[in-house]
């Protein structure tokens, strides 16, 4: 039991976590008998059936630490029957020999690309073997006459860095070419150069975690604890948060809730690694801010009970490193995307209504008890209540009396963020309570549906246009069938552009068209404009863009925070497709003669209004 | 014997300038009053003169001998600037019939209108169909104008250079271009550096093709609104760039190609070619105060990416901002120095009349005095008197350059603190990856090429070079975190791709290569 705790511990976000290292892992569970959390990498098979061809091609793999490198080339060195006692070694570099149908193959293996290439200061020629090996890597590569293999495991910097340093001939500036276009351009391979490129950080987080989740609630070291009836005062019983907060984790609502969030960092280009959610995984467990270094061991567990400090230890405010002091949460990377989403502080008023009026209020009443007084662990415990009565009564004026309910008030929103069933997302409307409004509606009805190959529907296809507009335009345009192109006149750029230069409908007509695309290898949506079948510009959109530009076509402004990298993204976008519009306009060439000069107005009610002046030359 | 042998010397003894000391260093002349738009407009002034005369970046008659003949447009210039257009605006609300509105404008334009011989206003009408329209385009094209809120007077406001019918000289009040206020000649430099720059046919081509053979909506409104035949013109000779080659210019030219090479609405990239100027500009006059006096390194450009606190990065961007102002005066005075110094100098004062030989090496090699020096007849007095003059001299307007280009380009600025210091606007750090990265690059290597061509030390790994130079310690993390500042700001605004572990690539969405 204790051991277990112990070990899992090692996993979350405490200063000796050792269990973010393979190697280590490998070597405690040993030490321990205890199984480490395991599951099937994701990539497991594709990385495998590289080695199981006929004629196979070397592999890099790469990707942010903790995402699984040295774990998946342990797999291929067993598969290809490595020695398990080599591998223990601390050497970066091993090698076998395999035959295969062309004949008997060398595989270099450098499982550890930093550890091995030669350090910062020195050269590749100071270290002629390496530099070697390094070489019949790039000749492999570029040359189908060669019998040397590679897998090679190392972070993106890593990999940059060591190839641009290394002056090869011309074998070795190709392989960097290769690798740089291979990363910076988002592909697994490339015509002509023989090699798989796994970039482990475009893999989906949220993928990750169901995989994660599943083994780690599954594990057996948790049948262990719960195993016995413990009472109400004992570690893992009724009381004990652990226990609590474990069979909170097991509910498909709360997973679902966690996954989203990771669906939503996926969607925003931030990448969780697999060790980053199984800290995110402990942590919702085990935290507890009254505990060492904040992460529960089983002897925290009583003096918590008995100081009746249980709710602090609430999974809901775990999932955000609640516990965590803020300069430790910063550092950790889940917890610092998850902040993004500033759950516990967005809020609406009918929740904030239902928290704090909620016990005493007729119509907010069926809402309370649904969401807080059902459940007494996290909602309405004593010391909730008592706060509570105390921030309303203001007997309590001191700043610190209202720090104290305001930080129960965050840990509340959080709970209920993971409280409100599936059914009545809408109602409560459950995406209010991050920063993000449009997310649930941007993971459903465009993500997950365009995933499936169906349409967007018109509507939110046409908000988005009306936001663009008003980018493009800096006038509150409420017309979502064209996108319009304006200039100042004399700078794409200008904040107000009201010279007209044309519009591309939205809704297909002679090969114009706007429609919202899903790139199923890169999993992002794009937003493409058309001016015809085959010249078109895209913009990605990524969960930011789609709530800037929701917000923008539904209130016309939004807050500072996240406004500027978006409206020079969406600017950018502009320039792109006014480029595309010029090249287009020498093609076809202008009248003789006269020329028409369109000025964008607005009517009264919002429509768009092109005064067409005419000069004759 | 003063000067390098790449340095020329002006012929004669009559120079328009009181003295031949800024001149001679930097040339007649970079000046303060002359932001980087003025310059660029005064440049395509003389290109669009000189390519008339199809002689584009050729100087066929020798170094410093260019003459041209700007336009002055004043139908354009009295419509758009000597009316009021609030009063415009006015009229076209007004009920009146359409044929009245025309004819009361133009009788006022007549009354009010200046340094016109035909003040004939009729030629817009066959243009327009109707007032109302004329007095919309006239909003449109009035909102995109230079210099439009400022209070300069009406002939030193411009005509965004939609096309070469949109340029004109500067004038003053009695519409003569007499006083070189806002057109000081520094758009003369800009364009002999061109005409001795190695790439410069390639430039003079794209210049044409990019932005002045272009027909465009504005190009031909603006044409429209002035009548065929122009008044006069009068010749005036250029400037005086006194080297025949130099690295500098190689590095402007090559800079503006970059620009001029990207896939970008025409009118777009200006405002890239306006802010190189007047960083090439800047540091052509650090480069050649630092030829003067024998410094043996560039100037460090070290920049903060701004900050929300103190940090030692901004206090030593503080120093080497504070250096490099000064920089200009110390080679002032090293000029004045080495005349002391040589050989001439020291032969002069062994001479009979040791006064007059010195005074005579002066006007001279400096064209100074001008008047008789009524003091004593001393020559150590007489050189102390040319320090004085010159100091003076160059306080007033060739000293401010520095600074005054530096904060209307986005690179020096108090942002954040009440000090100068080299802090570089988005705007800025945008040009800078549209002019150095090609389609894309690792932010290591931009920030090296950065430094390479400009001194600019933004990360640890800059400072750690400059230092190898100049003695120092080096705080590392103060460097790093400035970087990672950098790396936000370009992530917020679109050109930096994150991939991880410090590994990121700067991006140029407009490089040509891209997504062909």
């Amino acid at each position: 039991m204790q051991k277990w705790i112990n070990f899992v511990r090692k996993y979350g976000p405490i200063p000796r976590n050792e269990n973010m290292y393979d190697e280590t892992i490998q070597r405690a569970a040993r030490r321990n008998k205890i199984k480490p959390i395991l599951f099937e990498h994701p990539y497991q098979d594709k990385v495998l059936s590289c080695f199981r061809v006929e004629a196979p091609v070397s592999v890099i793999l790469t990707g942010t630490a903790g995402d699984g490198k040295t774990h998946l080339c342990r797999q291929v060195w067993g598969e290809l029957g490595g020695e398990e006692d080599k591998w223990a070694s601390d050497d970066p570099y091993l090698s076998l020999e395999k035959e295969y149908p062309s004949g008997i193959k060398t595989i270099h293996f450098i499982r550890d690309l930093s550890g091995w290439v030669p350090q910062q200061g020195s050269e590749w020629s100071d270290y002629p073997s390496k530099e070697s090996i390094i070489n019949s890597f790039c000749n492999s590569i570029c040359s189908e006459m060669s019998d040397d293999i590679f897998l090679i495991a190392g972070n993106d910097g890593q990999l940059i860095e060591s190839f641009r340093r290394f002056n090869g001939g011309p074998n070795a500036s190709r392989t960097y070419q290769v690798i740089e276009e291979l990363l910076v351009e988002d592909l697994q391979e490339i015509n002509s150069a023989r090699l798989k490129f796994f970039n482990l950080s475009r893999g989906s987080s949220a993928e990750l975690f169901d995989r994660a989740v599943k083994a780690f609630i599954g594990h057996e070291g948790w049948l262990e604890c719960f195993k016995e009836e413990a009472s109400a005062g004992e570690v893992f019983g009724p009381r004990c948060p652990i226990r609590h907060n474990f069979e909170l984790l097991k509910t498909t609502l709360i997973q679902n809730r966690i996954r989203v969030l990771l669906e939503l960092c996926d969607h925003n280009g931030f990448h969780l690694p697999i060790r980053q959610i199984l800290l995110l995984l402990t942590n919702a467990v085990l935290g507890h801010p009254d505990a060492k270094e904040r992460v529960m061991r089983i002897a925290d567990v009583p003096k918590i009970l008995e100081q009746r400090q249980e709710a602090k230890g609430c999974l809901y405010n775990n999932v955000f490193g609640g516990n965590l002091s803020p300069r430790r949460r910063s550092t950790i990377t889940v917890f610092n995307y998850f902040g993004r989403f500033q759950i516990g502080y967005e809020t609406s008023n009918r929740i904030d209504n239902i928290l704090i009026f909620g016990d005493e209020d007729e119509t907010l009443g069926e809402s309370y008890n649904e969401l807080v007084a059902g459940d007494k662990f996290y909602g309405e415990d004593e010391s909730y209540l008592a706060a509570k009565k105390q921030y309303l009564e203001a007997a309590d004026e001191t700043e610190e009396a209202s720090k104290r309910f305001i930080d129960m008030l965050v840990r509340q929103r959080r709970g209920l963020f993971f409280k409100i069933p599936e059914d009545k997302e809408i109602e409560y409307k459950l995406w209010s309570l991050t920063v993000f409004k449009f997310a649930g509606e941007y993971i459903d009805s465009v993500i997950n549906i365009l995933d499936r190959g169906e349409r967007v529907t018109s509507k939110i296809l046409s908000r988005l246009v009306k936001g663009i507009n008003r980018i493009f335009t800096g006038i509150l345009i409420n017309d979502g069938r064209y996108v319009y192109l304006a200039t100042s006149g004399n700078y794409s750029q200008a904040k107000v552009s009201r010279i007209f230069l044309d519009k591309i409908a939205v809704h297909p007509s002679k090969g114009e068209k706007v429609s919202l695309e899903y790139d199923h290898q890169k999993r992002r949506a794009f937003l493409k404009v058309y001016f015809s079948p085959e010249v078109y510009e895209e913009l990605e959109l990524n969960l930011v863009r789609y709530e800037f530009l929701s917000r923008i076509a539904e209130d016309g402004a939004l807050p500072a925070s996240f406004s500027k990298e978006c409206y020079e993204d969406i600017l950018a976008f502009k320039s792109r497709l006014i480029g595309k519009y010029e090249q287009q306009q020498i093609d076809e060439g202008v009248d003789e003669g006269y020329l028409n000069l369109k000025v964008l107005s607005l009517t009264p009610k919002g429509q768009t209004e092109e005064k067409i002046i005419t000069v004759q030359l | 014997m003063i000067s390098g042998a790449n340095r020329i010397q002006p012929k004669g003894d009559k120079v328009e300038p009181s003295m031949w000391i800024d001149e001679a260093i930097w040339g007649h002349r970079i000046h303060d009053e002359q932001n980087p738009w003025f310059i660029y407009l005064e440049f395509l002034n003389i290109f669009v003169y000189e390519d008339s005369q199809d002689r584009v970046f050729e100087e066929p008659d020798g170094f410093n001998t260019l003459v041209y003949a700007p336009e002055r447009r004043l139908h354009l210039r009295n419509i758009l600037f000597n009316y009021p257009i609030a009063k415009l605006e006015q009229m076209a609300r007004d009920n009146s019939r359409d044929n009245e509105r025309w004819r009361i404008w133009q009788e006022e334009m007549k009354e009010n209108q200046q340094g016109l011989d035909h003040h004939k206003f009729e030629y817009l009408q066959e243009h327009f169909e109707t007032f109302e329209d004329f007095v919309e385009v006239i909003k449109v094209l009035h909102s995109t104008c230079l210099e439009i809120r400022s209070n300069k007077r009406w002939t030193s406001k411009f005509v965004f250079p939609y096309c070469s019918e949109a340029l004109f000289e500067d004038l003053n009040n009695r519409m003569q271009p007499g006083d070189r206020r806002f057109f000081g000649r520094t758009g003369e430099l800009l364009y002999l550096m061109f005409c001795r720059s190695n790439n410069k046919y390639r430039l003079r081509d794209l210049l044409k093709e990019k932005l002045l053979n272009q027909e465009t909506i504005w190009s031909n409104i603006v044409k429209c609104l002035q009548p065929h035949s122009q008044g006069d013109r009068q010749k005036k000779s250029a400037g005086f760039l006194p080297y025949r080659k130099h690295v500098t210019f190689d590095k402007l030219a090559d800079d503006w190609i970059s620009i001029l090479e990207l896939k970008m609405p025409g009118y777009d990239l200006i405002p890239h070619l306006v802010s190189l100027a007047g960083l090439h500009m800047l540091l052509y006059q650090q480069e050649l105060a630092r030829e003067e006096i024998g410094s043996k390194r560039p100037s460090y450009v070290i920049s903060e990416i701004v900050a929300p606190r103190k940090t030692l990065v901004r206090e030593l961007s503080i120093e080497s901002y504070q250096e490099n102002n000064t920089l200009s005066l110390k080679a002032v005075n090293r000029f004045v120095d080495k005349i002391r110094e040589s050989c001439e100098w020291q032969e002069a004062l062994t001479r009979n009349a040791p006064y007059q030989e010195a005074k005579d090496l002066l006007v001279r090699t400096v064209k100074w005095p001008r008047h008789d020096y009524n003091e004593e007849l001393d020559p150590d007095k007489l050189i102390e008197a040319l320090r004085r003059d010159a100091n003076k001299r160059h306080r007033q307007h060739v000293g401010n350059v520095h600074r005054v280009y530096g904060r209307e380009i986005g690179l020096i600025s108090k942002r954040g603190t009440n000090r100068l210091r080299y802090a570089p606007t988005d705007e800025l750090l945008k040009t800078l990856i549209l002019t150095n990265v090609n389609r894309r690059v690792e932010l290591n290597q931009f920030l090296d090429k950065l430094f390479i061509k400009y001194g600019m030390v933004i990360s640890d790994k800059e400072a750690e070079r400059m230092l190898f130079t100049e003695k120092g310690d080096l705080d590392k993390k103060a460097f790093q975190t400035n970087r990672e500042r950098l790396e936000q700001r370009l992530c917020g605004v679109g050109l930096l791709r994150r991939l991880s572990d410090g590994c990121a690539y700067v991006l140029n969405p407009y490089s040509e290569k891209q997504n062909d």
